[in-house]
């Protein structure tokens, strides 16, 4: 047998060294090699595994509401299965399709078994598992970046229980499947091994999971640092260049895509990828979001009426490691997530710019990894900094008392909070209006075939599989203004529909589509389901003749 | 449809051939670790082996002197160089007499083959050789005088049968292909032969290589047939289950230059070329006990003829996916190929720097855009040789068996050896 030679002085390469001068300790905590051969971590990591999941799957197709993306994004996973192309009206490069694509496969065989299961709220079962392996990157990740057994355990908890992280993880959001391969990008770049390879496939999860969701653009810096600070000085040139030629390479796929389609650049009668990006760029500001009474205002409320802690705790906990650069390692290792959550803030921050409410989705594990950071930085400092041999008994007693109040303080804020949270989530039922107006139309319209309707996009699925057709019969109330395949089947506008069923999202945007704002002024409601702001009301077209076509 | 079928498949086996040999090419930079295990380690100070350095030259007189000398330099205190000349080249057998009656060390032997090449010379000195390592250098090479004490601490640490050092070609800036030439020889000397190594099989380089001499007599030493007699004998070796061990510093490695125009590079590259086929159809690579080492051989042994054949069927195929009418998939598929071809430039990109800077070369904007323009020529290049290698292989197989003794297609083949003298080091690549 042949074999190459032993290492030149020590079986393990030198750890890298970080050049900091005028400080002193620069011992680098070294991460477990093998989580999977340690029995505690895969315990710990298994429990609250089941935790998560429980919490998070309970009743996870009644709550939160249904929402207009969540529709969007199945119905054109949907399309992916029947092999209709990338979506059931003309896909327009409004966001990379590789997000519903993966939604595609992740319900492809449930779809297959039982057709009528692809609905939204049924669907979001499949949710279950991004959110399952994203709590488990948190935790492996946190232990990578030398996380304590227990504070990498929090991190996953915070990820995985905080209200607001149940209520945005429960829905079929292109935001979750994006943050699963960023966490898989980070954790890959934080290999123990720095193994040129597990950069390599780096790249390629980080350009992943800006093809599912194209925002993830701005946490690829913290993700370059997270890998510098981990490969070795020997072989970085290579791991770094790697990483980054695979992502760059990979990125380019969506571009080149739309260049075999010969949909780059504008042009007369085709969407454009061109024309895509820069409707984004253009979206109206959302105000500041400091600034109360502005829409991003609002956005910022409405997580903070979730969940205080993971927000706030965990800007806190950014900014804590950001101050105690230069004396924690702690603060050194959870450098990428602090990064991360530094530009989340500043984006957020930006004075007019446009803040959509699952923006705080892809900063949700980062922000649970600074504060589990922060919160194992505060330990730390209680229980261990300054101490030396001689120090007095009643100090080291004294320690723990403190650290034991704290954590009793915050123990006390924080699980009643929580615990109402996950009591709405695994109780409450915000969806009955819309399944009860579902089954309205599936059994009180006599020929739904040959029935015209406009919906929302949370309820289109449903329809199209009680027998509506799909596209022209059962309409994106949206399309019947914005789409000329659409307008074009509606010659006599409004006069050439049945029904609208106004739930709460037609009724915000039918100011602004003339289509939908006269098919409402031109109809009276049959059935109402719900009431006040969140009614949903299934109206039919009166036409002159003063019945119905 | 049948269309894009093919061009599917043909992408996807493209893609994994170009995959395989990026994945093998960055060997040593896999890990910290693996990047440290490529290195000598350091010696102790004890010495136990004694070198038979066999220093064949043919039509060096103007070179070999220094080189004898350079290796007089050693540090090691026990070695003979035995310099080998031809009956027919007086002027190089003059300066080597010159240096063994200077210094007893310095020994001549006297190749008399009709048809002359390297094998036999080396063959020709193996019943000379006193010491317990025979170690091959070329006469124009610059060796390192800590080389012999590294390589003697190699052998006693590691239980090797073999110890194959760095040789490195040096001059990037003497011209676009040299530039090529050198990066080549970089990544398979730093990365792709510790792999090989690792894996247990191994096709050695033509010099800075260093056999038991025992073993090496056991073997029959070269074959004296081959025209990649060094890559036949890792092949024979690593077969039977010798132990190799490569090792790396670019301290010490062996520096040498490029063929000196483009043409004799072309015939250097046939050459190799035909003598990894010939090696390839010795089959001695099938006694290796496993399939994966059986695979990784034929593949390895192959790989002048993928590496044509890649170079010039992906533009083909980019071509293929922008020009025809095929699905979307299909011609995203028709890319990969191209995509690790990308990826391939600029580990090489990554490499020259590394490259300047083990050596402290300054690499200059100019020598990487020179780089990645000339890929796709130097691509031509190696197709070309090694069409060359097929053709003359298929045309002269029957002269080979039939005409080995009248050497009607020898004196040819010898012609091509002698037309490289200075650059006689054989390293695939």
């Amino acid at each position: 047998m042949t074999s190459t030679l032993p290492a030149v002085t020590t079986a393990k390469a030198p750890a890298q060294r970080r050049p900091v001068p005028g400080t002193g300790a620069h011992r680098r905590v070294e991460p477990p090699s093998r989580l999977r051969s340690s029995r505690t971590d895969l315990i710990l990591c298994g429990v609250l595994l089941v935790a998560i999941l429980v919490v998070q799957g309970w009743n996870i197709g009644d709550y939160p509401a249904l929402s207009d993306d969540e529709g969007t994004y199945l119905a054109q996973a949907w399309s992916v299965q029947q092999g209709n192309g990338l979506a059931h009206y003309t896909y327009w490069y409004d966001h990379p399709p590789l997000g519903w694509i993966q939604i595609a496969v992740l319900t492809w065989i449930p779809a297959l078994i039982s057709p009528e299961s692809m609905t939204v709220g049924t669907m979001r079962a499949a949710m279950l598992v991004i959110s399952g392996i994203s709590a488990v990157l948190v935790y492996v990740l946190g232990r990578r970046l030398a996380l304590p057994r227990w504070a990498a355990a929090l991190g996953m908890v915070f990820f995985g229980l905080s209200p607001l992280a149940v209520i945005l993880q429960r829905e079929i959001f292109l935001d979750n499947l994006a943050v699963m391969w960023t966490l898989l990008a980070f954790t890959l770049a934080a290999s123990p091994s720095r193994h040129l390879w597990h950069h390599f496939g780096a790249g390629i999860a980080a350009a992943t999971a800006v093809l599912t969701k194209e925002t993830m653009l701005v946490v690829l810096p913290a993700l370059f640092l997270t890998m510098w600070r981990h490969s070795h000085r020997d072989t970085r040139k290579f791991a770094l260049t790697g990483a980054v030629t695979a992502c760059v390479l990979i990125g380019f796929s969506y571009p080149l895509f739309a260049l075999l389609k010969g949909e780059l650049l504008p042009g007369a009668g085709h969407v454009s990828l061109w024309d895509g990006v820069k409707y984004q760029m253009t979206r109206p500001g959302s105000g500041f979001i400091l600034d109360e009474g502005s829409g991003s205002w609002g956005v910022l409320q409405s997580w903070l009426y979730y969940d205080k802690v993971l927000p706030i705790g965990g800007l806190a906990g950014a900014l804590l490691l950001l101050v105690t650069w230069r004396w924690s390692v702690t603060a050194r290792a959870l450098a990428g997530p602090a990064l991360a959550v530094a530009i989340f803030a500043a984006l957020a921050l930006r004075p007019n710019g446009y803040l959509p409410a699952m923006y705080v989705i892809q900063a949700l594990p980062f922000l649970a990894l600074v504060l589990a950071g922060g919160t194992a930085s505060v330990a730390h400092a209680v229980l261990s900094r300054w101490r030396s041999e001689a120090e007095k008994r009643y100090v080291g007693v004294s320690r723990y008392a403190l650290a034991a109040v704290l954590a009793l303080a915050a123990g006390a804020y924080v699980v009643p909070r929580w615990y109402d949270g996950a009591r709405t989530a695994v109780t409450t039922d915000a969806n009955a209006p819309y399944k009860a107006a579902s089954k309205w139309l599936a059994t009180e319209v006599e020929d739904p075939e040959r029935t015209r309707v406009l919906v929302d996009d949370a309820l289109w699925l449903d329809l199209v599989h009680q027998g509506y057709r799909p596209g022209l019969g059962v309409i994106w109330f949206y399309k019947a203004d914005l789409d000329p395949a659409v307008t074009k089947t509606m010659p006599r506008g409004w006069k050439d529909l049945d029904y609208v069923v106004a739930s709460p999202t037609v009724r915000r945007d039918a100011a602004d589509l003339p289509n939908v704002k006269a098919a409402m002024e031109h109809s009276d409601p049959v059935a109402t389901f719900g009431t006040g702001e969140d009614r949903i009301e299934i109206r039919q077209i009166q036409t002159s003749a003063g019945g119905a076509r | 449809m049948l269309t894009s079928v093919f061009i599917a498949a043909v992408s996807l086996a493209l893609f994994w051939m170009a995959a395989f040999t990026l994945w093998w090419q960055m060997h040593a930079w896999r890990t910290p670790e693996v990047l440290a295990s490529t290195r000598f380690s350091s010696p102790d100070g004890d010495e136990h082996v004694s070198f038979s350095l066999l220093l064949p030259a043919r039509h060096e007189q103007a070179v070999l002197d220094h080189t004898i000398q350079r290796l007089l330099e050693s540090s090691h205190t026990g070695f003979e160089i035995i310099v080998i000349v031809g009956h027919d080249d007086p002027e190089t057998t003059a300066v080597a007499e010159q240096a063994a009656a200077r210094d007893p060390r310095v020994r001549v032997v006297v190749d008399r083959h009709e048809k002359k090449n390297k094998p036999k010379a080396m063959n020709t000195a193996l019943p000379h050789c006193r010491g317990d390592v025979v170690g091959v250098f070329d006469a124009e090479d610059q060796v390192h005088p800590e080389l012999l004490a590294h390589v003697d601490h190699a052998f006693r640490t590691t239980g090797a049968d073999v110890v194959q050092g760095g040789v490195q070609l040096i001059n990037f800036h003497s011209s676009w292909y040299s530039l090529r030439n050198c990066l080549e020889y970089f990544f398979w000397f730093r990365s792709r032969l510790h792999l090989h190594a690792q894996k247990g099989f191994i096709p050695l380089g033509g010099n800075t290589v260093f056999v038991r001499t025992n073993v090496l007599r056991d073997a029959d030493g070269w074959d004296p047939d081959c025209l990649a007699e060094d890559c036949d004998l890792g092949v024979r070796l690593s077969s039977i289950g010798k132990k190799v061990v490569v090792a790396y510093d670019s301290d010490m490695v062996t520096r040498e230059e490029t063929p000196g125009s483009l043409m004799s590079l072309l015939k250097q590259r046939t050459r190799w070329n035909q003598g990894f086929l010939q090696v390839y159809r010795k089959k001695d690579w099938k006694q290796l006990p496993t399939l994966g080492q059986r695979l990784l051989a034929r593949y390895t042994l192959m790989t002048p003829f993928m590496q044509a054949f890649t170079g010039l069927i992906i533009p083909l195929n980019v071509a293929i996916a922008l020009f025809l009418d095929v699905p979307v998939g299909i011609a995203f598929i028709t890319f990969l190929p191209a995509v690790t071809a990308l990826v391939t430039f600029v580990f090489e990109i990554v490499g020259l720097h590394d490259f300047g800077k083990q050596y402290g070369l300054r690499v200059r904007f100019a020598h990487y855009l020179k780089l990645v323009v000339g890929g796709p020529f130097y691509q031509v290049l190696l197709a070309g040789a090694a069409v060359r290698a097929v053709w003359r292989e298929q045309r002269g197989r029957n002269d080979w068996e039939l005409t080995s003794h009248v050497g009607a297609h020898l004196d040819e083949t010898a012609m091509s050896r002698q037309d490289v003298p200075v650059t006689r080091e054989d390293v695939p690549a």
